[in-house]
Formats: C-alpha cells, structure tokens, sequence
C-alpha cells in the first residue's frame, strides 16, 4: 500500500514537471498540442495525489504504525476524526495536504479557463506546476509522507509503537484549522500565476484582475478563516484564554493575510482608476512569498515556536525556491514596467485614492512590522551574537497605534468621493460619525474608562466607523425607498443586491469593526488562581464560584479528572461548568479542556490547572473576559460580507475609467 | 537594626513563598516587573508576568526571585537589571532601546516614514498639476461633445 502511495507522489512529481516545462515549451514552439497535453497532466497530477492522501489516510484509519509517520501522528486510542486530521497533523502529511490543495486548485483553474486566455494559460500552467514541483520536491525526497518506520530510522521513536496526535491538537477547531490556512496559504498561488503571466506574455489590459478577482477574495476568506479558527483554538485549549500570542508561525498566518487586504484595496484603484498597476504586481508576488515565507518559517526550525513542526532539513530548499521565485518576479516587474502604466492622474490628496494610498501604507507598514519583530530575534543574534525576545509587549506598543490608524482609515475612506472631495462635503460627512465617536469617548471617560487612553480611542473609533456604515446603508436605503414604495430593510437589501461589492465590502468592515471591539476588550481582563477543596468557594469579577464535585475516568484515548463548579452572580444561579484536566495515554502528555461560559458582555473562563502537591486541593485558574465573544461574532459578520462581496451584483456595473482628454481654457465661456 | 529587619522580612516572605504554586505569587507589584520579562520556558510567549503555566520552570521561580527581591527594597530597573545579568538580554520581553536592539523599534517607524515618502512622489509623480501641464487644451467642439453626454446620462440616471 505504502509504495503505492509513495509511486504515485513520484510520478507526480515527474508529471508536474511535464507540466510546467511543457507548457512552456508547446508555447514558444507554437505546439498546441504540447500545451492541452501539458494541461491534461495537471489533471493527472491531481488524480495521484488524491491517490497518495486517500492511501495516507487509510493508512492513518486503519493503524498501519510501521509508516513512520502513522506512528508518530496516530494510535489505536484517538476518535477516527483526530486519526483523519493526522494527515496534516505532521510535516510530511501536511506538505501532502499542501500539494494536493495546490494540485486541485491548479485543475480547478486549467477546467474553468480551458477555452479562455490562450495566449496566458501556459504560464499560469508553468507557474502553478512549478510551485508544485517544489512542494513534491520535499515529499518525494527528504520527507516522504510513506517512509517504513525501520529501527534507528527516528531517534525518537521506538519501532512500531504509536505516539499520537499532540493532545493539543486534538481539538475540533484544530481539525479544521489547517486545511482552512492551507487553502489560503495555496490560494494565492493562482492570482499571482495569472499577474505573472500577465506580465510575461505583456497583456496590455488588467484582465488577470478580473479573473482572479474571486479567487483572491475565496482565498482571502478561507486564509481569515483559518486564522480566526487558530485564535478560537488558543482561546479554548491552551488555559489561558490568550488567542494571540505574536508567535512567529502565528505571525506566518498573518502576514499573507494582512498584504492579501492591502491588495484587496489597491485592486479597486487598478479596477476604477487604471492606477497602482505596478503595485499590484508587488502586493500579489509580495502575498504568495510571505506565504512561502511563512512556511518555510514554520518547518525550518530558524525561529522558535511552540507551533512549528519538527526542525528538519527543507529550509535550505525554501531559501532556493524563495530566491530565484523573488529574483526572477522582481526582473520581471522591471521588464515589463512599460506595460504597467498608469492611465488616471491623482486629481487631489483629498480624494478616495489617496485614502487607498494610505490604508496600503498602514497595512504594508504593520505587515513590516510583524515580519521585522518574527525575524529580528534571528537577525540579532547573526549579527551581535546574543539572542533576544520580542514578545507581546513590543508588538503591542508598534501595533496598537497602527491598528486604530488604520480603523480610522477603514472610517475615513467611504466617506471620502472618487477624484476630489471638497471641505463642505467632508464637514457633512465627518459631522454625525465624529459626533457619536466623541460623546462614547466622554461617557466612557464618566464611566470610569479615562485610565485605559488605547481602550477609550479604539471604541471612539469602532463607534465612528459603525455611523459612517450606517449612514452609507441609509442614505443608499432611503433613496431607494422613496424610489421604489419599499420599507427599508428590503431597501437596504435591494441596495446591497445592486452593489454586492460595495455593500459587502462594508458588511466586512462591521465585521473588523465588531473584532476590533473584542481585542479591546482585553483591556479590562481579570484573573484569579485558587487552590480550594470541594465545598469552596470564591469571587472573581461579579462571579461567585463553588467547587461542588470532582470525579475521574479513563477512555482508550486518555484518563481524565472533572470538577463541578457551581457559578453565581449576585445570588442568582447561573449553572455548573465541567472544566476537565485529561492526560494522554499514547504521547504522555497533560492537557486541559476549559469551561466557558460565554456571552456578549463577557467569558467567564474556568480552567481546572490540577491537583495541590499534597493532592488535597483543587488549583482552578479562573478568568472574565470582557467582549471577548465580539471577536467570533466579528469573524461571521466578516465571513458574511465576504460571501455578499462574491454574488453577482444585480445591476451590472461598468468601472468607467476617467478619462482625461484636455484641460478647459481659462475664461473660456462654456456654453449651456 | 536596618539588618535585623531585612533578614526577618526575608524570612518571612520566604516562608509565605515556600509550597505556593507559580500564579499565586503574581502580586500586582510582581506581575508589573514581571511584565517586563519574557518567559524562557520555551513553551509559551507570554512574560513572567501573565505567564499562566502553573508549574512553569522559569517563570515560578522568576516571580520568587522578584518578590525576594522586592523585599530587599530593591528597585524595578535593579530587578530586571538582574535578570538580564543572568540570562543575557533576552530576558526582557522586548528589545532594549539602545544598541543594535534600537533598530527593532526604529525600523517599523522608518517603513511608514519611507511609506510617507513614497506617497509624496506618488501624488508629485501622477499628481493632477502634472498631469495638467501635460495635457492639450480642449477645443470648445470637444468640450461641447462632452458636456452633451453628461447631460444625457444625467437625465438618464433621473
């Protein structure tokens, strides 16, 4: 079974290669056949990874532990679903995962472009093969995902004796969080491969846009998602409640996210304008290389994690792959720069363009940011020879400012008009926003808030931000309803069915907006740890907690010891939380599973941490986390107008370019 | 006398330290020098402060060390200072503002400020004066044309 798993991976390998250079080759030999057959090999290669993954899964269900990596990533005890999520629970199933996501996406893009772009499809055939043949490079050579686990062949192992998924792993939002981040990480490989193919083959137009359009904002959605789910593990596993961390493979996640946003904007100036062509180029090469960065981050051991996988050897063939990809995309954009011109002029700095410029300065600017603190560790002790943390207070005080910079900005831009905006009109648009913005600021500062100057800007911001939404869905709701004898919820429907784009675009911003509100919440976290006996009780927040019970049990999978905590508040009852402390069987390994009680106000986040040394007492950790839950909330709204962003709008909109013919002589009279 | 004192103080903190769990001794005096440390458990990446691993093998004994310290009258700075005398600088949760470790604060501000720059060429490159200087002035056929085509969208859109 395993070799035939490991012969499909091979002749993967060999055909992604036919791919990429066939294309090419079937291209500049004006050999059409070479082309369609270079195309058909994408499919195959997509067929025998299916075969691979289905075999390593198979292989993981039905406990084959003499595949190296069966052993080390599943065992007898583990429900089905975690011994399923074991592919990419290590580094070679999880680069497996990654050539197959990239191998679909790729037949997904020849099929729906089969008869389109004649001219670009054999360098998107190249680009994606080419990536490809990188991915299956790793896993045909060093890291096969089908390796007989001989003895000696894994120091760590003892032959045949399986060692389980990492009980933090073991986790549903973990089972799905990374094919969600892969699928984003993947994702935009296609964008880039048509904007470089776009270039190679000197389309003149921004044709690649509109046909990857969808792809970057499905690949976006999926790359959110996937980062939002790795916050809700955190949240829920790791007992702390602490969903962010600044940990370099989070910040690897984030990275490509936050220059994916930044090209999502400057797209639309590209759309509109005709402008910013060559920094799209950059921002959708720069997106799919901090995406290749962030792995190689993640699997070279060259900064330290909690998150990353086992050091290995695959770093030297990311820095490879990572140079000559950068090199040849920056000649490219050089070569072509011709072909990249600009056809609209900046008519004003006050105008919606320049907001664009600024959100892109913002985004690329914390995008810097998070990349210089991840490297800078690795970077110092090159150069001077000592190591140093950059941990949560640094990010904190480079980021925080930035952040309501740029929610500011996310306020600021729709109510600024296309071309130029005059004063009277910025004073009537910025009026009732900055109003309602600055009355929650003073109430805030009388509710007792005035101490926590970050808190108090950022709801001010939140607030302005929600008007300026509101307004916007208003005054287009209004208008139609006086048009068209409706109430204005269906008004407001109809608005946003005819600029699905537009509206869905600030349905996201709520949604960052709603987020943006739970991270501020942070602000006000309580804490408080306890060793008590059953019968116990004590106060955190307006909460009064009692342990009322401990019992203890086994599974296949792990033992597992449960307390009863009885919650009040204010002398009503308020339920029992079941915080459970387990230890695994199979990895030897403690983990906990935290009780939380969840509501918009606030979490009321029990952890039971383990036993007192003399195993007399109870140690709980309890926490309130204020607004905690708008950050989930956030991610939906997000998630909602991400999907509103993809629906064909009902009125079709042409992006008419200005197009600027001549200038008006003074004091020539105009004739009406 | 002043001897007398410390040494009983010291007894006594020790004695209320000794058998307590890690996350029992995050006073708020601890915590707020513990916030200026890193965790070098190499398991999370929180500080001595909010680190929440009850049995954490660096940060336990760091807030023990910190509280014994305080109560020998010592200062934050003396504190940390200590901290970084023993583990080297990366005993602090962030870079240092001075040496080479001053580059990792300065250069986010220097990316926006180069960011700054780049606009200003951007708006001086495709600015409309420019653009303006550029471009023919327009025949008053021209300019009639298109004024009839505003007017028809215009009452198009009404």
């Amino acid at each position: 079974m395993e070799n035939i798993g490991a012969l499909a991976i091979v002749l993967a390998f060999c055909l992604a290669v036919y791919a990429a250079v066939g294309s090419v080759a079937g291209r500049l030999a004006k050999k059409p056949f070479l082309v369609v057959s270079a195309q058909r090999a994408v499919y195959a290669v997509f067929g025998l990874l299916t075969l691979a993954s289905g075999l390593l899964v198979y292989l993981l269900l039905t406990g084959n532990y003499y595949i190296a990596y069966v052993a080390a990533h599943s065992d007898p005890g583990m429900p089905t679903l975690y011994k399923f999520t074991a592919w990419w629970g290590g580094q070679e199933g999880s680069l497996l995962l990654w050539s197959w996501l990239l191998s679909g996406y790729s037949a997904v893009v020849m099929w729906t472009n089969r008869r389109r772009f004649r001219d670009m499809m054999p360098w998107v055939t190249f680009i994606l093969m080419a990536t490809e043949t990188f991915f299956l490079t790793l896993i045909t050579f060093p890291l096969s995902p089908f390796k007989i686990l001989i003895a000696g062949a894994k120091a760590n192992l003892v032959e045949g004796q399986p060692q389980g998924l990492n009980p933090l792993l073991q986790y549903p939002a973990m089972a799905i969080h990374p094919p969600m981040l892969y699928l984003g990480y993947v994702g935009f490989t296609v964008p880039f491969a048509f904007a470089i193919a776009a270039l190679i083959t000197k389309q003149p137009g921004d044709e690649w846009i509109h046909t990857t359009r969808r792809w970057t904002l499905i690949t976006w959605l999926f790359q959110s998602t996937g980062v939002t789910l790795g916050m809700g593990w955190a949240y829920a596993v790791l007992g702390w409640g602490g969903y962010w961390g600044w940990d370099p493979v989070e910040n690897a996640s984030l990275l490509p996210w936050i220059s994916g946003t930044a090209f999502l904007h400057s797209v639309m100036m590209q759309e509109k304008k005709g402008m910013m062509k060559v920094w799209n180029m950059v921002l959708v090469s720069g997106t799919f290389f901090l995406c290749i960065l962030g792995t190689f981050l993640t699997r070279s051991g060259i900064v330290s994690s909690v998150h990353a996988f086992a050091q290995s050897s695959i770093g030297n063939y990311f820095v490879v792959f990572l140079t000559v990809g950068i090199a040849a995309t920056v000649w490219i954009i050089l070569d072509r720069m011709k072909y990249l011109k600009s056809e609209a002029h900046l008519e004003s700095v006050v105008s919606r363009e320049s907001s664009f410029l600024f959100n892109n300065l913002i985004l690329l600017s914390s995008c810097f940011a998070v990349l210089w603190g991840t490297l800078f560790p690795v970077i110092s002790e090159a150069i001077t020879g000592d190591k140093i943390s950059v941990d949560k207070p640094f990010y904190d005080k480079i980021l925080i400012p930035v952040g309501l910079f740029l929610m500011f900005l996310t306020g600021v831009g729709p109510l600024i008009a296309w071309r130029r905006s005059s004063l009277e009109s910025l004073r009537r648009a910025f009026m009732w926003p900055s109003a309602a913005a600055l009355a929650l600021v003073i109430g805030l500062c009388f509710a007792g808030v005035y101490n926590h100057p970050y808190a108090l800007v950022s709801f001010g911001l939140c607030l302005f931000v929600t008007v300026t939404i509101a307004l916007e869905f208003w005054k287009g709701a209004t208008a139609i309803r006086a048009k068209n004898d409706m109430n204005l919820v269906r008004a407001a429907v109809e608005l946003t069915h005819r600029n699905t784009r537009r509206y869905g675009g600030y349905i996201v911003h709520m949604g960052v907006v709603l987020m943006f509100i739970g991270f501020t919440g942070s602000a006000f976290n309580k804490d408080r740890t306890v060793q008590v006996a059953p019968g116990q009780d004590f106060a955190i927040g307006h909460y009064n907690l009692t342990v009322t019970d401990l019992q203890d049990g086994n599974n296949d999978n792990y033992e597992w010891r449960t307390v009863s905590v009885a919650v009040r508040k204010g002398g009503e009852d308020l339920g029992i939380l079941h915080p459970e402390h387990r230890f695994y069987k199979s990895s030897n390994q403690p983990a906990s599973e935290v009780a939380i009680r969840r509501r918009l106000n606030e979490d009321l986040y029990v952890n039971f941490a383990g036993m007192s040394s003399d195993d007399s007492r109870i140690v709980i950790q309890a926490y309130v986390f204020p607004l905690v839950s708008w950050i989930w909330l956030g991610y939906y709204v997000l998630l909602a107008g991400t999907l509103i962003c993809l629906v064909p709008p009902k009125v079709r909109l042409a992006y008419a370019r200005t197009e600027v013919v001549g200038i008006v002589p003074k004091r020539e009279p105009v004739e009406k | 006398m002043a001897a007398w004192k410390r040494i009983v103080l010291l007894a006594a903190v020790a004695g209320l330290l000794i058998g307590q769990d890690g996350t029992a001794l995050v006073t708020p005096s601890v915590r707020r020098v513990g916030m200026r440390l890193a965790c070098l458990c190499a398991t999370c990446r929180n500080t001595v402060g909010d680190c929440a691993m009850l049995e954490c093998g660096y940060c336990k004994p760091a807030r023990l060390k910190i509280a014994q310290m305080q109560a020998e009258g010592k200062t934050d700075d003396e504190i940390v200072a200590s901290f970084v005398k023993e583990n080297g600088i990366q005993a602090l949760a962030s870079p240092p503002t001075s040496g080479f470790s001053l580059l990792a604060w300065v250069m986010p501000f220097v990316a926006i400020a180069l960011g700054l720059v780049a606009i200003a060429w951007f708006v001086r490159r495709f600015g409309a004066r420019r653009a303006a200087a550029e471009l023919p002035e327009l025949d008053p056929e021209t300019l009639k044309r298109y004024q009839e085509q505003i007017e028809k969208d215009v009452a198009r859109l009404e």
